[in-house]
């Protein structure tokens, strides 16, 4: 028993070390454009490329959990595919820092009062949403995504897009 | 809302039950179903709270400052540290008589491999894989993109090595250890086999699927040469 105590506290402190990766500074964040939802439509129907819109906020735990596995797909198709946040119903404070915590380097938007979620379709934080060039809608997903459904879209995007 | 993950585990739970069941009292001991029951439903538990664990570490997530996160399974659960979580559980659990118990789960732990796959059936665009134009492609609605359904090609495999492994306990037993070691190999070896057509954002950890098929190997090439002796 004893031993088991001594890998929960080994492993308590382990997990404390491993913070979040933090590899920006709040302060190098400018603060988020404000957008509306027709704005939003008019950058889907005027871009070149694909895009991926995820909605989400800062307060939203499942947000936070599917961020790393935007930025890592970001990262892979970022030049094919245009990666677009829109932060809904938050504060700029906190948007900023949590762009800062998951190191998030594409364009976002600020959307205070939620008109493009609304406007967009789908209930709650987050949705992620599939666009081909010309702003058509290939697929919506709501709710946290899991690296699958994002990859299996974004190929989706990539040959029919 | 979707329910297609908690779908896959339903699946997954009724195939392990329904081997177990059909297993007491034929090819297992009738007495140990609920033992082996208990075990691998709390290795699956184990496995995929400490999978989900390394995921948020991996990604640069506290599970200490955000607990939260945690339960929040689709985001991602770590395929090594799962795996190693659930034999070790299994493997402490059934330690009085491991290979024994290992054997006699194998099937039941295969089946419901096997049912996690097929899971995917609760949501269709779950089951697509990499394009494809084989007749069978399966397509997303609204796509011209066939591709392969991968995760029933994984079931599949799985469910029919559960089918074989419990002919083999029926008609010639193998000696203790055996089925168990070949078990992780087959689990491994299907990951292995499936993985180049699933569609991800990285390499999948084909690393330690190649090691699985090769220790499962191993460890039945082992126990056939040395079965194990009931210590008394």
């Amino acid at each position: 028993m004893r031993r088991i105590a001594v890998l929960v506290v080994a492993l308590a402190v382990a997990a404390t070390a491993c913070g979040p990766s933090g590899a920006v500074d709040v302060t190098d964040i400018p603060p988020l454009p404000e957008t509306t939802a027709e704005e939003v439509r008019t950058l889907l129907a005027t871009s070149e490329r694909p895009v991926v819109l995820n909605i989400w906020a800062s307060w939203c735990g499942p947000c936070r959990s599917e961020a790393p596995l935007l930025r890592r797909a970001h990262r892979r198709h970022g030049d094919e595919i245009r990666f677009v946040g829109v932060d809904v119903r938050d504060a700029q404070d906190e948007a900023r820092a949590f762009l800062a915590e998951f190191d998030l380097d594409f364009e976002h938007y600020f959307d205070r009062p939620g008109e493009v979620q609304r406007e967009l379709g789908g209930i709650g934080v987050p949705q992620t949403l599939f666009y081909a060039p010309g702003g058509d809608l290939v697929f919506h997903h709501n709710g946290v995504i899991d690296e699958r459904t994002l990859a299996l879209q974004i190929d989706e995007l990539l040959r029919t897009g | 809302m979707e329910f297609s993950l908690l779908g896959a585990v339903l699946v997954a739970v009724v195939a392990v039950w329904a081997v177990l069941r059909f297993e007491a009292g034929r090819t297992n001991a009738a007495d140990c179903s609920r033992d082996l029951w208990d075990a691998l439903l709390l290795a699956g538990i184990v496995g995929l709270a400490v999978g989900r664990v390394v995921a948020m570490l991996r990604d640069g997530t506290n599970p200490i400052t955000t607990p939260g996160d945690l339960l929040i399974v689709r985001s991602g659960v770590d395929t090594a540290g799962a795996s190693a979580a659930a034999l070790l559980t299994f493997g402490w659990t059934m330690r009085r008589a491991l290979w024994w118990m290992a054997d006699a789960a194998a099937a039941a732990a295969l089946a419901g491999l096997a049912g996690w796959h097929a899971g995917c059936l609760v949501r269709e665009s779950a089951c697509l894989g990499t394009p494809t134009d084989l007749p069978w492609a399966l397509t997303q609605a609204g796509s011209p993109v066939g591709r392969h359904p991968v995760e029933l090609y994984a079931a599949l495999l799985l469910a029919l090595a559960a089918v074989g492994f419990v002919l083999w306990k029926r008609f010639a037993r193998p000696p203790a250890g055996v089925l168990g070691s070949l078990a992780i190999a087959v689990a491994a070896g299907s990951r292995l086999a499936t993985e180049p057509m699933r569609p991800s954002l990285g390499s999948g950890p084909v690393w330690l699927y190649a090691a699985g098929l090769v220790a499962g190997v191993g460890l039945a090439g082992w126990r056939w040469l040395r079965p194990a002796v009931v210590r008394t």
